[in-house]
């Protein structure tokens, strides 16, 4: 388990989040506190509809609360203005989604460019980049396969690869392993805690899947809009799958 | 990877829109062109014709009021020898005239002995109407607009008439006639003519009344050695309003009372088609302008709505609002250059399929058939690629700024 350094990376104090569903109104978080710190490796879990999903976006700066505060790196995230918030997201939080969410018309080594692109580093550089990145996630042989040429497995591995490839502070990933069967998504799993550990990257993943809980540093769970539970862990000798890094 | 690479890529994930949306650019560039180059084709063969073909050259010269009330008192306006000296004096030493030939317009009685009947009719220096048909760049400029012998200058009583008049007159080629008219000083005069050519009259209304004699024939039966109108043809079109400018500010030093028409304002025909042609064109326009734009809004907002989870991804991954505009503006725009790129080719095949076949019609003001030609004017084809990227880049801003404005999170989660 990693000693929490003294800055938190993230802070949200009584973050609320309300949304509108038609003339009603539903609050999918009811006055979150939590504080995250750099290189932990945090799950956060719970049922259906529990706000997971809106938590993990509060956190990646995909959204802001109705009240309270998020604060990324000691910054009010409702400070930033839309291009402040593009460009922090682009520094330094990656993301990985359920659904993988990667460009189809672009190979794998082109969809794990695109961060860089996006903040405009020279394309030789990023292709280099994202290269080695690829070859770290173990698909150095598939950087110029498109996605749907790719198993769900490697689709998530790319996006692992893409989520990385800024050497971001933060990667925030919402329910990674949802569309990958058990053994894919304990690999994932075991390949983002390794990345996390190496490199000391945080990383915050939701899931519904308890069986990835022993394998996390710190488990959030979540019910009703509520942080009901938030317990550390020790991970268990054994529990690793066969990932290399 | 470069942006424009993506751009394209992403046109060509539903290549069938994307297909139909540049074939409709495609036509919209060819309809637009094709109507260019033939309206181009249409004016630059009325001026030709009226330039060259009718020897009525770039700048017209008249007494000053002839145009108003030259045919109260003829005598008054006429252009008498020595100011056609002092004029043609003046025009030697502008190097941009080819040539300054003198006319006298008559009208009077024609008569086959038995049957009289009124003609109007220009005379005119043949071996100088020769002159200024052989200086014609276009085929329409060099167009022979009648049957028969040419006229010349030594065949003082040869001259030419429209088809009609010589119906009504039973003329035949080579048929004797004869031509009454009353003098400028109002005596009736008669002179023999011999009939050399039919010719085509430019308008309806003269098929039955227009006759073309030599000059000194018309001023034999006006008797008189003065004329009504200068004719000037110079080396070059543009040169018209300048030399005009010029010749108005010498003659006016030179105390001539003299008006300078251009041959525009003096063939109200062209005035009337040119006008004509740019409703046309300007409804095409607003067609093709109409077309070209529905088909792009449609192709973008088809394509924000089927990629609003990747609009939500690439915002996540850091791309700002403009980033996405300018995306789906650059798709756009690609859009628009696949259009203007096979419009280019469709205008060119057109116009090279028109050159190979050589169809021939025959065009208002003229009763003989002439080639069909479609101009390739550049300039018209460098704006029409222009504004077909400007429509494609503006069509896509709407749906492209509605991509932008989603919320990243309400797009990621779109199914």
């Amino acid at each position: 388990m990693p000693t929490p350094a003294l800055t938190p990376l993230i802070e949200l104090r009584r973050a609320i989040k309300h949304y509108s569903l038609g003339e009603g109104q539903i609050t999918a978080l009811k006055g979150i506190d939590l504080t995250i710190y750099p290189g932990e490796f945090v799950a956060i879990w719970g049922p259906s509809g529990s706000g997971k999903s809106t938590l993990c976006n509060l956190i990646g700066l995909l959204d802001t609360p109705s009240s309270g505060t998020v604060r990324f790196n000691g910054q009010d995230a409702a400070a930033l203005s839309d291009d402040q918030r593009s460009e922090a997201r682009n520094r330094s939080i990656g993301f990985i989604f359920q659904g993988f969410n990667l460009i189809p018309v672009l190979s794998a080594v082109e969809n794990v460019m695109l961060p860089l692109q996006i903040g405009h580093p020279s394309s030789r550089l990023s292709k280099e980049a994202a290269i080695k990145r690829l070859t770290e996630v173990g698909l150095a042989s598939h950087i110029d396969h498109r996605p749907t040429k790719l198993s769900g497995g490697q689709q998530q591995r790319v996006a692992i690869a893409r989520a990385l490839i800024a050497s971001p502070a933060l990667v925030v990933a919402d329910e990674p392993t949802a569309n990958l069967d058990s053994e894919n998504a304990l690999k994932v799993i075991d390949l983002m805690r390794k990345i996390s550990k190496k490199e000391g990257t945080t990383f915050v993943f939701s899931t519904h899947d308890e069986r990835l809980l022993d394998r996390v540093d710190r488990q959030i769970m979540m019910r009703d809009g509520e942080a009901v539970e938030d317990r550390k862990t020790t991970l268990k000798s054994g529990k690793m799958a066969g990932v290399s890094l | 990877m470069t942006w424009i690479n993506l751009a394209v890529r992403n046109l060509f994930r539903n290549g069938r829109r994307s297909l139909f949306t540049i074939a409709a650019i495609a036509l919209g560039f060819l309809a637009v062109n094709a109507l260019g180059g033939f309206t181009a084709y249409i004016f630059s063969s009325l001026k030709d014709s009226y330039i060259y073909a009718e020897a009525n050259g770039h700048l017209t010269i008249f007494k000053e009021g002839f145009l108003d009330k030259g045919k109260l008192d003829p005598t008054l306006y006429l252009l008498s020898e020595q100011e056609l000296g002092t004029i043609k004096e003046i025009l030697s030493h502008y190097p941009e005239v080819v040539i300054a030939t003198p006319q006298l317009q008559i009208s009077g009685l024609l008569s086959n002995g038995h049957v009289s009947t009124i003609f109007v009719a220009s005379g005119r220096v043949p071996s100088d109407m020769q002159t200024i048909s052989r200086q014609a760049g276009g085929a329409m400029g060099k167009i022979k607009l009648y049957d028969g012998k040419p006229l010349t200058n030594d065949a003082v009583y040869g001259i030419g008439v429209s088809h009609g008049l010589a119906k009504q007159l039973n003329l035949k080629l080579g048929s004797s006639a004869v031509a009454m008219a009353p003098t400028v000083s109002g005596q009736i005069n008669a002179l023999d003519a011999q009939l050399l050519q039919f010719i085509d009259a430019p308008i309806e209304a003269l098929e039955d009344k227009l006759a073309t004699v030599p000059l000194q024939f018309a001023q034999n039966l006006y008797d008189t050695k003065n004329v009504d109108r200068l004719t000037v043809l110079l080396k070059n079109n543009d040169q018209t309003y300048a030399i005009r400018e010029r010749l108005a500010s010498e003659f006016a030093a030179a105390d001539l009372k003299l008006e300078i028409k251009t041959w525009n304002e003096l063939s109200p025909f062209y005035t009337k088609v040119k006008k004509m042609f740019n409703v046309i064109f300007l409804i095409t326009f607003l067609i093709v302008f109409t077309i070209v734009v529905m088909s792009v809004v449609n192709t973008v907002t088809m394509a924000v709505m089927e990629r609003t989870r990747e609009i939500g991804t690439l915002r996540a991954l850091g791309m700002k609002r403009t980033g996405i505009v300018a995306l789906f503006s650059l798709e756009s725009m690609a859009l628009g250059s696949f259009g203007s790129l096979l419009g280019v080719a469709l205008t060119l095949l057109l116009v090279n399929m028109i050159e190979l076949l050589r169809p021939t019609w025959i065009p208002p003001q003229i009763t003989r058939e002439v080639p069909l030609q479609i101009h390739m004017v550049s300039e018209y084809w460098l704006y029409s690629v222009l504004l077909l990227l400007l429509l494609s880049l503006l069509s896509a801003i709407l749906p492209a700024r509605k991509a932008a404005r989603m919320e990243i999170t309400n797009a990621l989660g779109y199914a």
